[in-house]
């Protein structure tokens, strides 16, 4: 009983913890076609600079996390500017924009490895203990991710069915030329879900980096899970994602316990190939017609 | 009556394809004004060009005495021109009264949504009831409805349908034209663009032929059906 406990306590950190990497990734699909190669890369800079803020800059840890999704929304809404609006034209937007933002992941990873090095680095945004009952023992910083995770898709879920930016955020997702039409300024839109989607990156790496530590390319595997969750969950789907997330890391968590760590990996990418063949279009995506 | 939308010279077209070639036009204020030509022939296209998806290559399109050319989509429909495309083109995973209320997103028309649902339920009743369906789930009349409803709901001076008759049957499409009759009564503008012109003959104000991107003939509904070689040249019909 109490291995359970455990394993689902680390299995649903995982799972909130890849939520959360996810929406900015499947937001970002959802509202552009665009696959956002440089989430990654985001995700480190974000855990980058939440520790320089507090190490260096002597912040709050709070100042430190904001910081880190400003720093991130800004890059974000450069992408944008920079990549994807001069190509958002093109007829081969999507094949453009995906090589476009795997060019300024390596930059951005590079610029870090330049200002920080290549050393694995503590993350200070950390609580100490851990919560335990009985035998079961989880630490505090699980409980925070979690904690913030859930706020998180709280506050995400809200914008996207409340305000006139989430309704333009999801109507743009829905059919562009018709949003257009309602009066909505789309390029204005992406613009905003790119912003968005930075701030995102930054949690999520600070969150990532305090389980492990921070390095240059810390972003690569969460990015890889990130992807490979909208995948099943169905490209641009950001519900479906954010469940699809919460159900891998406790698979994984599963896995991991009975078969060990080394094949958790293999059986996550196993369940993605059964699930694509069961329903090509994700768990929860809409069956449509690919432009050629 | 005064004019209300003028279009000098506007040539317009995709990629190496000129499709609109000089077309000038003018609509008065009130009333309803038919486009007919034949399928591939530029109406969808001069939509398209009036609400600013697509860039006029030469030529002005002036609103009221508002010069709207180069304007972005938004800007056009904040002035007034509101676009219902052909095939709805809906938010599918929206509910209806979510996709009417899209219709008015701008401010201006926000601020008047409650008046405005309150008129397009009372013009489309079959709306009211069906107002927490997803649209993905409506039948094709009812989506045609929602379209209409939605363009309704941004209080727009120029309210511009494309083929509202388009893959319904028969009897959905005379309910259609009865409420597009009802509007023009009531005194809003309409544009529409149909490919019968039997359909809105008689209540056209002005019809005007559209062949090959060029606009061939103007005139009243009466008069073009009254001249039969007219419809049969151009329309083969």
């Amino acid at each position: 009983m109490d291995v359970i406990v455990q394993i689902l306590a680390s299995g649903l950190t995982m799972g909130a913890m890849y939520a959360i990497s996810t929406i900015g990734l499947a937001l970002v699909y959802g509202s552009l076609n665009m696959l956002n190669m440089s989430h990654g890369a985001l995700l480190a800079l974000g855990g980058y600079i939440c520790y320089f803020a507090m190490s260096h800059l002597g912040l709050h840890p709070v100042l430190g996390l904001i910081a880190a999704m400003l720093v991130c929304g800004l890059v974000g809404l450069g992408i944008y500017y920079v990549a994807a609006q001069p190509m958002l034209r093109s007829a081969n937007f999507e094949t453009q924009i995906f090589i476009a933002t795997i060019g300024i992941g390596a930059i951005i990873e590079n610029v870090i490895l330049r200002l920080f090095g290549p050393q694995p680095t503590a993350q200070p945004l950390n609580l100490p203990g851990a919560l335990v009952i009985g035998t079961v023992h989880i630490p505090n910083q699980n409980l925070l991710i979690l904690g913030v995770a859930l706020g998180l898709m709280a506050a995400l879920a809200y914008l996207l069915q409340r305000t006139r930016l989430g309704r333009a955020i999801r109507a743009t997702a829905q059919n562009r030329e018709a949003a257009q039409l309602m009066g909505v300024r789309v390029g204005v839109v992406y613009a905003q879900v790119l912003a968005l989607s930075g701030g995102l990156a930054a949690i999520s790496g600070v969150m990532v980096s305090s389980l492990s530590s921070l390095l240059p390319n810390m972003g690569g595997d969460p990015m890889l899970k990130a992807f490979i969750i909208c995948v099943v969950a169905g490209l641009g789907n950001v519900y479906g994602a954010v469940a699809a997330a919460i159900v891998l890391g406790l698979l994984e968590a599963f896995a991991q316990y009975m078969l060990g760590v080394r094949y958790s990996f293999a059986i996550l990418l196993l369940l993605v190939i059964a699930v694509l063949i069961w329903r090509p279009y994700g768990l929860f995506g809409r069956r449509q017609v690919v432009r050629l | 009556m005064s004019a209300l939308l003028t279009l000098q010279n506007v040539t317009a077209g995709y990629g190496s394809q000129t499709v609109l070639r000089e077309i000038s036009l003018t609509i008065a204020e009130g009333g309803l004004t038919a486009i007919i030509g034949p399928n591939g022939h530029g109406k969808t296209t001069l939509l398209r060009a009036i609400s600013g998806l697509l860039p006029l290559r030469a030529g002005s399109i002036s609103l009221g005495g508002l010069n709207l050319t180069g304007l972005r989509p938004d800007e056009i429909v904040a002035a007034g021109i509101i676009h219902v495309p052909q095939g709805d083109m809906l938010f599918p995973e929206m509910t209806v009264i979510e996709n009417l209320l899209m219709g008015a997103y701008l401010p201006e028309a926000a601020a008047e949504s409650a008046m405005r649902l309150e008129q397009v339920f009372a013009l489309l009743p079959k709306l009211k009831e069906r107002r927490n369906q997803v649209a993905s789930t409506l039948s094709g009349g009812e989506r045609r409805m929602v379209g209409i409803g939605r363009g309704l709901m941004g209080g727009g001076r120029l309210l511009m349908l494309d083929e509202p008759s388009l893959g319904l049957a028969p009897i959905v499409i005379d309910q259609i034209y009865d409420v597009i009759g009802e509007l023009a009564a009531a005194g809003q503008s309409i544009l529409v663009v149909e490919e019968n012109a039997a359909r809105v003959a008689d209540k056209a104000s002005l019809i005007t032929l559209l062949d090959n991107g060029h606009l061939v003939w103007t005139g009243q509904g009466a008069e073009l059906m009254a001249r039969p070689e007219i419809l049969e040249t151009y329309l083969g019909a």
